[in-house]
């Protein structure tokens, strides 16, 4: 690895793994260095949603316009990568009493138009054709193109991409300090978390796209900006209760959306709030499970009976707009700040806001700026390149490849391999953000010894295996202790059996 | 039909009772869906004479006063299942011997009395290897072993393995073979050899 680039990207995000593609896309010698594991941050920590738009189509109708422009072309470029199930916004008897009724709905598909999303009202009873699990008490639906969307894969795809195309992609590695010069950045000192040793890199531009931990980046240039973290608690459930996004047809609140994605269902959000100090270990309350439990059953009753796989949550990075220091007038989209205009610091700029869904458009905005510093003309090409595999799927049954890991996600010996090959996994859980692997409805019960021998022995240390198992079973626990009841308490009694029986303090 | 003992529940505390029982003497039957039965126990109990009614599952008690007198079963629908004492072996969470909502535990064939704490937040340890306080989490019994309803003891019913507070699989299986001995202990004829 050479110390020299043309731009250093900070974040291993969406954001920041979608800039790194699009400038090694133009030509540009590239660093994306990330503190932890690609994905690991609020990317990996929604819905997977990919809108269509409609949920923003009469407040925003500019965000609007952005999301239906991505969704078609993410369905282009990452077929691999989105799930086409169509979404319907559904009014409910209780809507139109709070002033959302069919009249709402129509104001809501005329908006839906206005911004180019094709938006088709539904008789109820052909909507719950489509969608059996939908509350049958509606009383109105609307089709939108709305779709699932995996955001580890589609992140991976963005990594490996820049990566073919002459990318260096450095993990675990955080960022201690910014090199300046006069007025300008010049590149970063990081520190490697698993080495301890420490490193500079130097680049003719810096971009910030650290999400939430941006601010602390734009602090170590010597600016402020003021960011809001707002964390947003989600459910998944056991299963895939339904196979068509639901939404509510109102003004967008607490736990209105259900996503199918993958074998399961997922339902969110809600939002908070919190300090920064609490970014880094998020916890989901007993009253936002309970609310989301309360707003997911009146989309789809049966959810108040399906075991519930775990609950997570991830942190919106709200900026406040410039001329605002009060942090009212925040801005849910695309903020693209140019430091030498703005603070007079030069090659030197951040990237923040937007959502999962318009980090293509993002990272195009970035791009340019960064291009346009370095004076660089390469149009932007991202829009209809295509992103390539993250793992190799063909491996035939009956080899050793072809041996089956994980039989809830489907995931192979051979997949897991060529994960390990092709990126930095260091964990079970870097391993499941690239693969699945333990993501399903067991949590990693059946398959977590087998696949950490399977890491351990990749590593060369096969003794490795039990604190890797025992690391990743801690991580599923935690997620399933806000939803400790029924059906998932029956299950969490099952992991300690399988993993502790008769000598409980074996796993200490 | 009467029986001396009826045992809810064919995991390992219900089958070590209903064989020792049978054994003593007494006429006993064993209801359970059988998912934790250990099938080298069938044989021998049924050539004891013993009844295995597995596949069928408990629905309910028939109560005189603070006397069980007989339970309902999903499959004999109608035809109630009479005994002189009842053993209730049902087990833990994952056998629903014990059901967890949101707002608490019980015990659902019965309503028995339950220990548990009603603060959700301390069923957990954050630790997954450390000691999980919800599998101490059980049904509460007088010193003879019989549960209560509201605080009063059902005087014909006993309770062992899994579904007692502090006794746990996890925890090991010693302590699930001590509470059904107790039980024994209480049901086999006093003046009764083993057969």
């Amino acid at each position: 690895m050479n110390n020299e680039y043309d731009v250093i990207i900070i974040g291993g995000g969406i954001t920041g793994a979608g800039t790194a593609r699009d400038c090694a896309l133009r030509g540009l010698r590239v660093l994306l260095v990330e503190r932890g594991d690609i994905a690991d941050g609020a990317t990996g920590r929604n819905h997977g949603l990919l809108h269509s738009g409609a949920r923003y189509a009469v407040k925003d109708g500019e965000s609007a316009r952005e999301c239906i422009a991505e969704n078609r072309i993410l369905r282009r470029i990452a077929p691999h990568c989105v799930e086409d199930t169509q979404g319907l916004f559904i009014t409910l008897p209780e809507d139109e009493e709070a002033g959302y009724g069919l009249d709402y709905q129509q104001r809501f598909i005329q908006a839906c138009r206005d911004a180019g999303i094709s938006a088709e009202a539904m008789d109820p009873r052909e909507a719950v054709r489509l969608e059996p699990s939908v509350n049958p008490r509606l009383i109105g639906a609307v089709k939108v193109p709305d779709g699932s969307v995996d955001p580890f894969k589609l992140c991976a795809a963005n990594i490996l991409d820049a990566r073919l195309h002459g990318a260096d992609i450095l993990t675990y590695a955080e960022v201690q300090s910014l090199i300046l010069e006069g007025s300008a950045v010049r590149g970063i000192r990081v520190r490697k978390r698993r080495s301890g040793e420490t490193a500079e890199y130097r680049a003719r531009v810096t971009v910030n796209a650290a999400g939430i931990w941006g601010q602390a980046i734009v602090r170590m240039a010597g600016a402020q900006i003021s960011m809001f973290p707002a964390k947003g608690a989600l459910l998944v459930f056991a299963h895939r209760v339904n196979h068509v996004v639901i939404n509510r047809c109102r003004k967008s609140a607490d736990g209105d959306i259900l996503v199918p994605g993958d074998t399961v269902t997922v339902i969110g959000t809600t939002s908070t709030k919190i300090p920064f100090e609490d970014c880094d270990d998020l916890n989901v309350t007993p009253d936002e499970v309970a609310l989301l439990l309360r707003e997911g059953s009146q989309l789809c009753p049966t959810l108040a009976s399906t075991r519930i796989l775990r609950a997570y949550a991830g942190v919106r990075p709200l900026v406040a707009a410039d001329n605002d220091p009060s942090g009212r007038n925040i801005s849910r989209g695309i903020v693209c700040l140019d430091h030498a205009t703005r603070d007079g610091i030069e090659s030197f700029v951040t990237i923040t806001g937007g959502k999962l869904m318009t980090y293509r458009l993002m990272a195009q905005m970035a791009t340019d700026a960064v291009c346009d510093k370095l004076g660089v003309s390469e149009p932007c090409t991202t829009h209809t390149a295509l992103l390539p595999p993250t793992v190799d799927n063909a491996f035939t049954a009956g080899t050793p490849d072809g041996e089956l890991v994980c039989e809830c996600e489907n995931v192979t010996m051979g997949q897991i391999r060529s994960a390990i090959r092709n990126f930095d996994i260091h964990s079970l859980a870097d391993l499941r953000r690239r693969t699945r692997v333990g993501m399903g409805t067991c949590q990693g019960t059946y398959c977590v010894r087998k696949a950490a021998a399977a890491l351990a022995e990749a590593q060369g240390s096969p003794a490795d295996a039990r604190p890797l198992a025992e690391e990743y079973l801690g991580e599923r626990w935690k997620g399933m202790m806000p939803v400790g009841w029924g059906d998932t308490l029956r299950e969490m009694e099952f992991m300690q059996r399988v993993f502790k029986a008769g000598a409980p303090s074996t796993f200490k | 039909m009467k029986f001396d003992v009826i045992i809810i529940g064919s995991g390992q505390a219900g089958m070590q009772v209903a064989a020792a029982l049978q054994r003593s003497g007494r006429k006993t039957a064993v209801i359970g869906l059988g998912r934790s039965i250990n099938e080298v126990e069938v044989k021998p109990y049924e050539q004891l004479g013993g009844t295995l009614l597995i596949g069928d599952s408990v629905t309910g008690g028939i109560f005189d006063g603070d006397r069980l007198q007989a339970v309902r079963t999903a499959n004999l629908g109608a035809y109630p299942l009479e005994a002189d004492d009842f053993v209730i072996a049902t087990g833990k969470f994952l056998g629903r011997g014990l059901v967890a909502d949101m707002d608490g535990i019980y015990e659902p064939l019965f309503g028995l009395d339950v220990d548990y704490d009603p603060d959700r937040s301390h069923w957990f340890d954050a630790d997954f290897g450390a000691c999980q306080p919800f599998l101490r989490f059980g049904v509460r019994t007088d010193a003879q072993s019989r549960p209560s309803v509201g605080g009063r003891t059902v005087t014909n019913l006993y309770a062992c393995g899994e579904l007692l507070a502090g006794v746990s699989a996890v925890e090991g299986r010693d302590a699930i073979a001590g509470s059904a001995a107790r039980v024994i202990g209480q049901l086999k004829p006093s003046d009764h050899a083993e057969a």
